[in-house]
């Protein structure tokens, strides 16, 4: 009784630290709005968040596919390539054919994402090729059957029907649209991550593989699913980059990868698997939008701004990484106490 | 004859004799080849790339990575470039740029050896910030001017102007590291850490300070690294470097370094390099389109990692015999003649 | 045992390496003798991206007129670095002329210049290289007058007077850093007395980054009138958030940009005059002085003329710096009434 009452305190404990993780987020972006909102002008206008919501709509909607990816202890460096490649064969879809439902432009990024996601997972689990050198590889080639498809041209906006750009310019209720797009999504992954049981076991093949396959889930198929998933979500990006970006060409959303690991990362997410939310990744992407938006109104050189987001990101893994060894000590010593516990009971009898 | 067949299955012979097929290629391709002036001066724009890889060799061998090298180096350069163009010396100038470029590894050091922070995050934080750094130092078209004697360390020439200096440079930190890595204690104990952290830690591997030191080898070569560009190229600007990160990695994976750490060696990281840059010239030689470079390099990458695998198959359990599989009767008659043969036997119970 | 089998493969590697040097010929490459016509290498900042692309079709269409062959390829990022292995190879495989746009004008001099050494005769256009490194430098408009004429577009569309920022590329981009310069030279000019330089930006071509960067200028400066973007990634963003954030009416924008890109926008009022030229005339023109310059009827002595096929006569003339400079003309404006007329 003592045994499972004890791993239950554990398990709340785990919780409770991890939403102190989230709580942790929450608390830094308070504080830097706080900041920003005394030391800049305009920070705190309607206006200024709108701009954030966009901004950050599209990083959010690839870096939950990202994170799908990061829980089972692998990486997807060739996302960018993706969202490009994909936004490209929307784009150009559109352009040829203006009265295209957009639900199927969506529909067809999706897929070419997936198609792309799914060669990543197939080389990661079939032909067991560690998975940044796969999607470093991926990213390359991906990038390079870009520029053979547009053959050194774009796509202009002008040849893009206006309800399809209107996504990027429309806010209903108050919310730009392509944030509801983010919106939806998150809470579609946050329920496959926590609820679909599928979902689940790619915190569990993150933390212990061995254990995970011990425990019956076919680990490779997870990990392809992870992949092909990331791709989707990478795909939908694309739709939405279109949509924001209309002068799509061959290097549309170079280093984009960055920003979207970035955003995980900070928002929790653990590189070495296991660990990580959907919750957290949107406070870390508002969080890097809000620090860098903040900088800019200070009129700080953009130079300080890249310094200071790549201090934000040290700063973040450290306080994560201080957070985990506080979890784990606590833990050792909890069960160090149910241990002895139990020992006693035992020599009591 | 035994060292032969062990020979044949490295992974630096598949890589000499791919140098060898690209060459033969290129020699159909262009008379141009095979001219004493060319093949001496292929490596020489590759040259500051095949340092960094050299020192991040290092760091991935005890399983760490770090992707800050080209930051580092564009700090380098212009702490470098600003110091000389404001009158100091170049020599001690290049000096301070040194220092600079260890001191920003042993950053990465500490927090990745001392407080034991991923490396992967921190060096995505710090890739950043760099770079910030590096244009907060000299944002703008940079320094050129600078004294022969200086440049020449990366753009002279010898032996009738057909010798670069920089790949003397690159042959002479290739013996240097590559006795450090497989001649020494120190190097030893990088192999070990990367096989198994913990248990180089319980053997007595000083684990802490020997990370702490191959970061600030990898922060050092990039300024290395960053002497040779200014010199083979002639200007020192923050963005020098840009996207060769992607270059510096592939050179090591494709060496046949072991991205989980452990397992790799110098040659064969010179080698790569060697193979990339070769087949580069040969399809510049071809005149294929950059963008289907960076397919064939990305493919290439696929088929040495696959290769890889295959070879450790090989070793592990020897050449696949072909064997007819045995039909399901077969088998079944198998099990029955060996039930009736031995009923008594433990294998009944 | 291990360490004894890399110091043998080292040896035989460096064995082979020693034996393929000593066997390779010492000889240069001859450069081809003239068969049908000079072998021309475009070199741009990279390809992939429609400026580029526009300015080797230019380039291909003088080539056929002329008896030329040209090649057109380089690195898919803008670095220069990626630049040096196509100029190395192309002096390898007997290219006459290297027509060559530089990411930095520094760090490709030192090939260009043995390039030079080899008999190649170098030609940069829009991105300049450093001026011992090449022969004569290709301006779409000469720069004075780009910055000149961006700060007009601007004044016109303001009233000549209120807060106005720049939104550029890259901050080590050599021809966004001179033009701006003239800029500035321009706005100490009487007539733009009222405008007032609050920033300048940038975007990087980015269109991420150039989007966010303009949308800070509307934040951190709600009193902004005008906004000149010297880049067609700049200004097709900027355009963009404009219109997605109803500003065009309050703020006018105007730079370089390609009429495709531009279109939707123009027609909408954002960008009511900015200008650009014509890339592929840009680079049928760098073609022209490059087979001029090989045929020696070009050296680049200033006042030297020659006539560049449709488009009419060209005389080299100064840039600052007293280099040698042949200019395509002035630049294209490009409005409301006439953005129909042009597909590019």
């Amino acid at each position: 009784m003592t045994a499972l009452a004890g791993r239950l305190r554990a398990q709340h404990l785990a919780e409770a630290a991890f939403r102190l993780r989230e709580l942790g987020i929450g608390v830094a972006l308070m504080v830097a709005i706080a900041f920003f909102s005394i030391r800049a002008t305009n920070f705190l206008t309607a206006g200024n968040w709108q701009d954030i919501a966009k901004d950050v709509a599209i990083v959010v909607v690839v870096a939950i596919g990202e994170t799908m990816v990061i829980l089972t202890r692998n990486i997807d460096l060739s996302v960018g390539s993706i969202v490009g490649l994909s936004a490209f064969v929307c784009a150009d879809t559109l352009a040829k054919h203006p009265g295209l439902p957009l639900v199927l432009a969506a529909l067809l990024a999706i897929a070419v994402g997936f198609g792309l996601g799914l060669v990543n997972g197939l080389l990661v689990v079939v032909a067991r090729i560690p998975a940044i050198i796969a999607t470093l590889a991926t990213l390359a080639i991906y990038r390079g059957i870009s520029f053979q498809v547009t053959n050194g041209q774009a796509i202009s906006a002008f040849q893009l029907p206006d309800r399809f750009l209107n996504l990027a310019s429309t806010q209903p209720l108050g919310l730009p649209t392509l944030a509801w797009f983010a919106l939806v999504v998150a809470l579609v992954g946050a329920a496959i991550l926590r609820w679909a049981p599928w979902g689940r076991d790619f915190y569990a093949i993150g933390s212990n593989p061995g254990a995970a396959r011990l425990a019956g889930i076919p680990a490779g198929r997870r990990v392809v699913t992870a992949f092909a998933l990331c791709g989707a979500l990478a795909g939908l990006g694309g739709f939405m980059w279109a949509a924001r970006f209309p002068n799509v060409d061959a290097v549309a959303a170079t280093d984009f990868e960055l920003d979207v690991i970035t955003a995980a990362v900070i928002g929790g997410v653990n590189v070495f698997g296991g660990s990580g939310s959907v919750l957290g990744v949107v406070l870390g992407a508002v969080l890097v939008a809000t620090i860098q938006d903040g900088f800019t109104l200070l009129q700080l050189s953009e130079f300080w701004k890249m310094f200071f987001n790549g201090f934000a990101i040290v700063v973040a893994v450290a306080l994560d990484a201080l957070v985990t060894q506080r979890l784990q000590e606590a833990l050792r010593r909890r069960r160090r106490a149910e241990v002895l516990e139990q020992r006693y009971a035992e020599a009591g009898t | 004859m035994r060292l032969v067949g062990r020979l044949l299955v490295r992974w630096e012979t598949l890589l000499v004799i791919a140098i060898v097929g690209v060459g033969i290629w290129s020699v159909t391709l262009s008379p141009f080849f095979l001219v004493r002036a060319n093949l001496l001066d292929l490596l020489t724009p590759y040259v500051f790339i095949g340092l960094m890889a050299f020192g991040l060799t290092f760091v991935v061998i005890a399983g760490e990575i770090d992707i800050s090298v080209a930051s580092t180096l564009a700090v380098s350069v212009v702490t470098f470039a600003q110091l000389f163009a404001n009158g100091v010396n170049v020599w001690l100038a290049a000096l301070v740029g040194l220092v600079v470029a260890t001191a920003l590894g042993l950053v990465n050091g500490l927090l990745v050896g001392i407080l034991n922070l991923p490396s992967l995050a921190i060096t995505l934080g710090t890739l950043a910030a760099y770079q910030g750094l590096a244009f907060v130092i000299l944002s703008g078209e940079g320094v050129a001017e600078f004294p022969t004697r200086y440049t020449d360390l990366g753009g002279g020439y010898v032996w009738g102007n057909q010798l670069p200096i920089a790949l003397i440079v690159l042959l002479v930190f290739a013996l240097v590291l590559g006795v450090v890595l497989h001649a020494t204690r120190f190097g030893r104990y990088l192999f070990a850490i990367g096989s198994n952290s913990e248990a180089a830690r319980l053997s007595g591997i000083p684990v802490a300070r020997v990370r702490v030191t191959i970061f600030m080898l990898s922060g050092l070569m990039a300024g290395i690294a960053g002497v040779v560009y200014v010199g083979s190229f002639g200007s020192a600007r923050a963005d020098a470097a840009q996207g060769s990160l992607l270059d510096v990695v592939t050179a090591v994976v494709l060496g046949g370094v072991n991205i989980f750490g452990g397992a790799g060696s110098l040659l064969g990281v010179l080698l790569a390099l060697v193979l990339v840059a070769e087949l580069r010239n040969g399809m510049q030689l071809a005149n294929l389109g950059g963008d289907t470079q960076n397919i064939v390099i990305g493919v290439l990458l696929l088929a040495a990692i696959v290769a890889g695998n295959v070879i450790r198959g090989i070793e592990a359990h020897g050449f696949p015999r072909l064997e007819l599989r045995r039909s399901r009767r077969e088998v079944a008659a198998g099990q029955r003649a060996e039930a009736t043969t031995f009923p008594n036997s433990p294998k009944g119970r | 045992m291990h360490r004894k089998r890399l110091l043998v493969l080292f040896g035989l590697v460096a064995a082979a390496v020693l034996a393929v040097g000593l066997a390779a010929g010492g000889s240069s490459a001859k450069t081809t003798k003239k068969q049908a016509g000079y072998k021309i290498f475009v070199l741009p900042k990279l390809i992939g991206v429609n400026v580029f692309t526009e300015n080797g079709k230019g380039a291909k269409e003088a080539a056929k007129e002329l008896g030329d062959s040209v090649t057109y390829n380089g690195p898919t990022e803008a670095s220069a670095a990626k630049q040096v292995p196509f100029i190395n190879a192309a002096v390898r495989q007997g290219y006459n002329a290297i027509i060559i746009s530089a990411n930095d004008p520094n760090a490709v001099a030192p090939a260009l210049k043995r390039a030079a050494q080899r008999g190649v005769k170098v030609i940069s256009y829009d991105g300049d290289v450093a001026k011992d490194a090449r022969t004569i430098f290709v301006s779409p408009p000469s720069a004075q007058a780009i910055g000149a004429f961006q700060v007009e577009w601007i004044g016109a569309q303001t009233g000549y007077k209120g807060e106005i920022a720049i939104l550029s590329a890259t901050p080590t981009a050599a021809n966004q850093n001179t033009w701006i310069k003239f800029m500035k030279a321009t706005l100490k000019k009487p007539k733009y007395k009222n405008l007032k330089l609050v920033k300048v930006a940038y975007g990087n071509d980015n269109p991420t980054d150039s989007a966010k960067e303009t949308q800070s200028l509307l934040q951190a400066y709600p009193n902004l009138k005008g906004i000149i973007s010297p880049t067609t990634v700049g200004i097709s963003s900027a355009a963009q958030v404009l219109q997605q954030e109803n500003k065009c009416k309050t703020v006018a924008l105007t730079g370089l940009g390609l009429p495709d890109q531009m279109r939707k926008y123009v027609k909408q009022g954002c960008a009511k005059k900015f200008g650009l030229w014509n890339e592929r005339d840009f680079g049928y023109l760098a073609a022209y002085v490059a087979h001029n310059v090989l045929a020696g009827k070009l050296s680049g002595k200033l006042g030297q003329t020659f006539k560049a096929g449709r488009l009419g006569n060209r005389t080299v003339v100064t840039s600052d710096g007293n280099s040698p400079v042949v200019v395509l003309g002035d630049p294209l404006v490009f409005t409301p009434q006439n953005i129909d007329k042009y597909h590019f």
